[in-house]
């Protein structure tokens, strides 16, 4: 694992609120993936030291006051993902890419439920099964995420 | 002398070997926590939507920026666009012009005949409202949620409540306005409910949004009521919000069922969010001049009359729906 500097934290954070705020029409509303979800629960996996579960909370609160939904309904899933991928956090090292997907899939599988409950709760309809689409774009999204700044799994001796 | 180098070493501050702060699981927790309290009180109280306003304003650059691609590409777009499709468009739209403006002539007599009339009735002129031009800024970023953002706020006058129309009828009502721009709550919202009147009979009900078909529901209507399918749906303006005569749905679908008591009847809105992005605003004015006010005060009807002569009447409603 590569030493990662804060600014690139900050940077990426900021491109993926921009993104978040980008107005999706058509199929790409229910296709968009939780852009500052994936990259606040990469680098909560990746460093840390520099991202942790208030961000991943701050995170969410801003999701919810773009959405106009309740005010944090996101933010607890955002928080309680991070609190569950800082659970075996430590032992990603030890993890093949196959491994860290599965885990990083339960993780993105996990926030959606729970924000289909809170959504429930609030009174609000069942949505429509093309609600967890999101979990596959957000996985494909978190791949690209590895891509650019590396797994947080031991890099591989040559 | 082992003794001695041990002691000379600086006393650990932490115990735990990778030192993090509070825990995770009770950074969890106290997030966990604040969040509840969060959504109880932003359910319950009306406490938050300053904060929510001020935030969403804070955030309009960012929101900018992110916008500032598909409107170059809109803008690029209508650069490119052939000057001879301009010209077959400019050429429709003043047919359709000139077809519009013989029928708002016969519009404007009716309405100054029905002025008069009411006036010789003692009623009260009909109110006309004044409204804002918006544009739809982007669909809801929750894609479950019957709702649009528009380009209007609280610094252009906009305010919850009012009516939101386009020019073949009710889109919805504004739920949330922020400085430069606000939330718009479709008809056809599970929460939204909408006076109307139907057209053929002047039937009055209210229909209710169905959320995820994007159809309305008019409930509580008996079995052998009036209603077929293709029958128009305005509003009936008793509500405050509505001026009357807006087309807001047709009926495309009754079921009737013996063993119910009530019939289901389906309809789908006219107007068209999905194609349009222009759309008005409507103030209507507080219902001041209440008829039987005329005996108690007469000076408090005259002042509403005057103010209802200075609303200019920007509303061009369509000729067929404005009865």
């Amino acid at each position: 694992m590569r030493h990662v500097e804060l600014t690139t934290v900050i940077t990426t954070l900021a491109i993926a609120l921009i993104f978040q705020l980008y107005p999706w029409s058509g199929y790409g509303i229910t296709l968009r993936p939780d852009f500052l979800l994936v990259v606040t629960l990469y680098w909560i996996l990746r460093a840390p030291n520099m991202c942790n579960v208030g961000v991943a909370w701050l995170a969410g609160l801003i999701v919810d006051l773009s959405t106009g939904s309740l005010l944090g309904q996101h933010a607890l899933g955002y928080a309680f993902t991070a609190f569950l991928g800082l659970l075996y956090q430590r032992r990603l090292v030890l993890f093949n890419k196959w491994q860290l997907s599965a885990y990083v899939l339960t993780l993105l599988t996990t926030e959606r439920f729970i924000v289909l409950i809170l959504k429930l709760f609030a009174d609000n309809e069942a949505p429509h099964m093309s609600y967890f689409l999101p979990i596959l774009t957000n996985l494909i999204l978190w791949q690209i995420m590895v891509m650019i700044f590396g797994a947080p799994t031991r890099p591989k001796h040559k | 002398m082992l003794k001695g180098v041990h002691q000379k070493l600086e006393p650990q501050e932490s115990l735990a070997f990778f030192v993090r702060g509070p825990s995770p699981f009770s950074r969890m927790m106290f997030f966990c926590a604040l969040s509840i309290v969060l959504m109880a009180v932003d359910a319950r109280f009306n406490y938050l939507s300053q904060f929510r306003q001020t935030f969403i304003a804070a955030l309009h650059p960012l929101e900018m920026l992110a916008n500032a691609p598909s409107e170059w590409g809109m803008n690029i777009k209508n650069y490119l666009s052939s000057h001879n499709a301009l010209l077959k468009e400019n050429q429709a739209l003043k047919l359709k012009e000139m077809e519009q403006q013989v029928l708002l002539q016969r519009l404007s007599t009716i309405e100054s005949e029905n002025t008069h009339l009411r006036s010789l009735l003692k009623g009260n002129a009909p109110i006309i409202p004044k409204a804002i031009l918006g544009e739809i800024m982007h669909m809801g970023r929750d894609p479950f949620s019957n709702v649009i953002v528009i380009n209007r706020g609280s610094n252009h006058g906009v305010s919850a409540g009012q009516a939101v129309v386009d020019a073949d009828g009710v889109i919805g009502q504004v739920t949330r306005a922020y400085p430069f721009s606000s939330e718009v709550t479709l008809v056809t919202d599970k929460n939204l409910s909408i006076p109307i009147q139907i057209e053929r009979n002047q039937l009055r009900a209210i229909a209710f949004g169905e959320g995820k078909s994007n159809t309305l529901d008019i409930p509580f209507l008996p079995t052998s009521v009036d209603i077929k399918v293709g029958d128009k749906l305005v509003t009936s303006g008793i509500d405050g919000i509505y001026p009357s005569g807006l087309a807001v749905a047709t009926v495309t679908q009754i079921k009737q069922s013996p063993d119910a008591p009530f019939a289901k009847i389906i309809s789908t809105p006219t107007a068209g969010v999905n194609s349009h992005s222009q759309l008005l605003i409507l103030n209507m004015p507080q219902p001041e001049t209440i008829h039987y006010t005329e005996e108690v005060s007469p000076t408090a009807t005259k002042k509403a009359e005057k103010k209802q002569e200075t609303k200019p009447s920007n509303v061009k409603a369509k000729p067929d729906a404005s009865r």
